[in-house]
């Protein structure tokens, strides 16, 4: 199926790094001049994680836009996944390839840089690496003001309250399930997928298991798969977006629970399914730039995925998609900013950053 | 594979290959060392293992017992980073995809129109695009903005300083795809020599380098003119065509100078009629950047008319009579032998460049401007070379002389000792542009390769040093499946080589075995996943990829380790854990083997849990539906029947009418007889029921087939 081509303008900056970028998430700005973002790198030369704020300064027509690196912290192992929190004090969930969890407060230096701007900075507040809190690594993780929630492919689902000593455990599939993502709905639900395209609604006030559960059957069978990234939209709770293996991207409504809506995928649904992409859809995100063309409560809102095969771009339930970024090698992850929602940034595998600002 | 790997033999190595170099070992381990252990790492890493005698002292406590620590040994090059190096192989690879699909494409066409040419005939066209796009990839003049008041006295423009890489490129470019320019090459040699002069600095003078003293002590200098070196730089310049700062340089003469330009007005006229003369040079070019001084002329009836004209007016300056007018010596002397470069006086020449190239090049500019064809210039370099002999060469030097004895082999083997097996691969491309006795000599089939040409033995060269780091291994496939011979089979070889832990990189891994449609490599892989998994305790993820794979075999296998844990494990407080499991398993229609057991021993359990009462439901139905039908399965390990049928007493045993038929009482009876001569071979499974189990079950049977014989009546 083609995708049509960009139809409004963007404009995309590509900034070479010396480093493999993991992951990226943008953090609220600290200068109406600048913008500010966090890194999840990796020095395959060194063998050494960082995790480095970074702020990019928003060029006037002439110049590039630069990226200068403002402060950095050292996990203990490779970051494995990557959250943060869009208030004003953001606090930045990291978790490594060693089952570890580090919850980092990113603030404002009082000192001014050269440049007269205020420089980032990261405060360690917590970490957990105990005995028992996941069996190798962590898969997902996911933070909000009070708490973050982490899964990882041995099956546990741990939560770690801020302020308290510890973690607390939610589930153990003692390595019989193994989750690859997890995202909160509401301070007591959240959403985890994994192996297989089934999805479950998790509720801290009822706990023992999932609530609700999307059986990994609805595929037929026909292709297998896992879900890689899942994304609630902040004003409708009740649908969530996932996207996996072999280009499918699928939303699942909790009032019509038994079929999710299929917005692309390869060899899955029925025949006038489409799909976008064939291989990995490593993140996807409720777009809230596009102006969704149907604004029924039963219909998809628009969503932006990032695959394997170096495609970003926009789908719309029964809409063409809307291409904005093809990169001859995959995009790792992206995340659109949540106060400017028209600038998207990705990690490219080939140790590149992407900047693309829908005009 | 190192970065300065030798592709070829021809070029011998020299000596200071042999030198050695240290690399020193921070491993922090206390004396005495027991033992050392050197083996490769990935790509040109070395991997040390250092290790204390474990008996050595007694008071070990915290002590490391040894350390492995990796050393990077140097890559040869110190003018490309690492990081740059990947940057360069991310860029190359869609150009070099681009021109592979077009040359396949092109061919194809031409096969079915019967051309005899294998080439477009604009194919030259599309190397020429892919060679600027390489190109642009080996970095960027970059100019910084101009000062607003330029300073006078600056000649030279500050520039970041180039690479030997780009520098390399662009000779190959120039005589290999850039076929428009052909007509020009002198011209476009003398524009390569103004940008890359610096680099040839390292290990001999030049042109450039006098003038970079120089300009240190222009500040400092008074009369300009009276300075010997002056003259010297000058004439430099002007021999090796920088005309634009032989201009600028000559207008800083002290005459011309307002309180001085009275009594100084004939040595004045005369510096100012050499600029002007030097600005007037007629060149054979389309056309000159902007600030570059000359006329062009693009015909060649024009240019050789102007170029007369040019040198009478030189000789006619040579005789004139102002020179005995001229006060100044050093000014007269010094003028006189710039027009004695620009007449082309062989003498001249030779004191005033550096070194063979710059000579070279002088003679393109002032003594053999029409030189065309190969064979000419070669000649013309030889003798430029017995002018000026090479005290140290260099790998630019190396290379120039391979392009211009057109020998193809020595071309490649400079390109391969002086750049690397990633000039040597995307260079070829250049070779074989329209070249019919490259094309040959490079796709040709060697014996001696083992049957591979040796543009694919490059390129498998190439793909090897890809291959070796974790970064760019992913992009070796794209070189490999343009190897005709050997490249699949050292694709499936890389491909089986990495990692199967990291969810991420084997996803990664499976999806270049779909774009090249390796199919049975990509089960294979997922099957070592699995196995990995299976063995780490993530039943879950090994199940998942042994399905994906469809290996049925292995699954039974599973299946048979699982009904131990099952067994015992299936219990009330458990049943959530296999849940996901199951849900899994039924998510796969097919290749499920001997663990479809499992889904409808969940079915069975969680039916017979909602029974609570003696009353006949949904449910018992339910149950004694699952009971039959997972006795009658074939898929359902013997050993579990006896439990299956423990568990099912109250069902055997219901108050309120017998809910088995008769027929389904004796298939159950029949199992039992089965189990009971089981039990007489020697693999029997003992299972941990009461002793009486089997009696009670046995009972249980007899009299609900009486009852249910009696009620059928």
């Amino acid at each position: 199926m083609a995708i049509t081509a960009v139809q409004n303008p963007t404009q995309i900056h590509r900034i070479p790094q010396s480093k493999y970028i993991d992951a990226v998430r943008w953090l609220p700005p600290l200068s109406p001049l600048s913008k500010l973002a966090v890194l999840a790198v990796f020095d395959s030369d060194a063998y050494t994680p960082s995790l480095e704020t970074h702020s990019l300064s928003i060029p006037s027509s002439s110049q590039t836009l630069t990226l200068t690196p403002n402060s950095r912290w050292t996990p203990p192992s490779r970051i494995s996944s990557l959250a943060a929190t869009a208030s004003s004090h953001p606090l930045v969930a990291a978790s490594t390839l060693s089952g570890s969890l580090h919850v980092l407060s990113s603030g404002q230096d009082s000192m001014v840089d050269d440049n007269g701007g205020s420089v980032s900075t990261m405060e360690p507040v917590l970490s957990v690496d105990e005995v028992g809190f996941h069996v190798g690594p962590i898969c997902g993780v996911d933070v909000i003001e009070s708490e973050c929630v982490s899964v990882g492919e041995d099956g546990r689902v741990n939560l770690v309250s801020f302020g308290d000593e510890g973690f607390r455990r939610v589930f153990d599939g003692n390595g019989l399930v193994g989750f690859n993502a997890v995202k909160w709905a509401s301070p007591s639900e959240f959403v985890t997928g994994g192996y297989g395209f089934g999805l479950q609604w998790w509720d801290l006030r009822r706990p023992g298991g999932p609530v609700s559960l999307l059986k990994g059957n609805w595929s037929q069978g026909k292709t297998g798969g896992m879900v890689h990234s899942i994304d609630i939209h902040p004003s409708r709770k009740h649908t969530c977006l996932a996207g996996g293996s072999s280009g499918t991207i699928f939303a699942w409504d909790l009032r019509w629970q038994q079929q999710p809506i299929v917005l692309s995928g390869v060899g899955i649904g029925d025949a006038a399914t489409p799909s976008f992409s064939e291989s990995e859809v490593w993140e996807v995100q409720f777009d809230c730039y596009v102006k969704p063309s149907n604004i029924s409560s039963s219909r998809v809102l628009p969503a932006m995925f990032g695959s394997e095969d170096g495609i970003l771009a926009v789908v719309e339930q029964g809409e063409e998609p809307t291409e904005l970024l093809a990169e001859p090698c995959a995009i790792n992850s992206f995340d659109i900013d949540p106060q400017n929602p028209s600038d998207v940034i990705c990690s490219l595998e080939w140790e590149s950053i992407a900047i693309v600002a829908r005009l | 594979m190192s970065g300065d790997t030798n592709g070829g033999a021809l070029v011998a190595y020299t000596a200071d290959a042999n030198k050695a170099v240290v690399y020193p070992l921070r491993h922090g381990v206390k004396p005495p060392i027991s033992r050392l252990a050197i083996s490769w790492s990935r790509g040109n890493t070395l991997r040390v293992s250092v290790m204390r005698n474990p008996s050595a002292s007694g008071d070990s406590g915290d002590e490391d017992g040894g350390k492995v620590v990796e050393v990077k040994l140097g890559n040869g090059d110190g003018e490309i980073s690492d990081v740059q190096w990947r940057r360069i192989a991310y860029g190359s690879v869609s150009p070099f995809a681009l021109l592979q699909s077009r040359r396949n494409s092109v061919s194809s066409l031409s096969k079915m129109s019967f051309n005899s040419s294998p080439y477009h005939v604009e194919w030259w066209e599309y190397v020429l695009e892919y060679s600027k796009d390489i190109n642009s990839l080996l970095g960027n003049r970059q100019y910084p903005p101009c000062p607003l008041i330029e300073d006078p006295k600056a000649i030279l423009k500050k520039i970041e300083k180039p690479t030997c890489l780009k520098a390399a490129w662009e000779l190959m470019e120039l005589f290999y795809a850039d076929k428009l320019s052909q007509a020009w090459l002198p011209e476009m040699l003398v524009d390569w020599l103004a940008d890359y002069d610096n680099l040839l600095s390292g290990t001999q003078v030049t042109v450039h380098l006098k003038l970079l003293d120089f300009q240190k002590d222009i500040v400092s200098l008074q009369v300009i003119e009276d300075h010997p070196k002056f003259w010297e730089v000058v004439s430099s310049a002007l021999a090796v065509g920088w005309l634009e700062i032989v201009v600028k340089l000559l207008r800083l003469h002290g005459s011309y100078q307002f309180d001085q330009l009275g009594n100084r007005e004939i040595e004045n006229g005369l510096v100012e009629t050499v600029a002007v003369l030097i600005s007037k040079m007629p060149r054979m070019r389309p056309e000159l950047e902007a600030g570059k001084l000359g006329e062009c002329f693009k015909a060649k009836p024009d240019f050789i008319k102007a170029w007369e004209k040019w040198r009478t007016q030189i000789t006619k300056l040579e005789c004139s009579p102002f020179w005995v007018q001229c006060a100044h010596d050093q000014t007269r002397e010094g003028l006189r032998n710039m027009l004695q470069i620009m007449l082309g006086n062989t003498n001249s020449l030779c004191t005033a460049t550096c070194h063979w190239i710059e000579l070279y090049i002088s003679h393109f500019l002032y003594v053999r401007p029409f030189t065309v064809g190969l064979e000419n210039m070669y000649s013309l370099a030889q003798k430029c070379i017995q002018l000026k002999p090479m005290a140290s060469s260099h790998r630019l030097m190396g290379l120039m002389i391979g392009i211009l004895s057109e020998n193809i082999e020595v071309v490649l083997a400079e390109c391969s000792k002086g750049f690397g097996p990633w000039m040597v691969t995307h260079a070829i491309e250049l070779l074989t542009a329209g070249n019919d006795q490259a094309d040959t000599l490079l796709h040709e089939e060697r014996h001696n390769l083992g049957g591979i040409s040796m543009e694919e033995l490059h390129r498998l060269v190439y793909a090897q040093v890809l291959s070796s780091h974790a970064l760019t291994w992913q992009i070796a496939p794209i070189y490999l499946t343009s190897c005709m011979q050997q490249g699949m089979g050292l694709l499936e070889i890389l491909l089986y080589k990495q990692p199967v832990y990291n969810n991420q990189l084997l996803l990664k891994n499976i999806e270049i075995c779909r774009l090249y449609e390796l199919d049975s490599v990509s089960s294979n892989i997922m099957k070592i996943a699995g196995i990995h998994h299976w063995k780490h305790g993530k039943k879950g993820s090994g199940i998942f990829w042994l399905q994906q794979a469809r290996d049925e075999v292995r699954l039974n296998r599973i299946a048979q380790q699982m009904f131990d844990s099952v067994g015992k494990s299936i219990s009330d407080e458990s049943f959530r854990q296999w849940e996901g499991l199951i849900q899994l398993l039924g998510s796969e229609s097919k290749a499920v083997g001997g663990l479809e057991f499992l889904h409808k021993y969940r079915d069975f359990k969680k039916s017979l849990l909602q029974i609570h009462d003696g009353k006949t439901t949904e449910a018992t139905r339910q149950a004694i539906e699952s009971l039959i039908s997972l006795m009658k399965n074939p898929s359902t390990p013997p050993r579990f029947w006896l439990p299956l049928l423990y568990d099912s007493l109250k069902l055997l045993n219901w108050q309120e009418r017998p809910l088995l038929n008769a027929s389904q009482t004796s298939l159950l009876l029949n199992k039992l007889q089965e189990l009971s001569m089981a039990k007489l071979r020697p693999d029997f499974v003992e299972t941990d029921l009461p002793p009486q189990a089997l009696s009670s079950v046995r009972l249980a049977l007899a009299t609900n087939l009486g009852r249910s014989i009696l009620e059928e009546q």
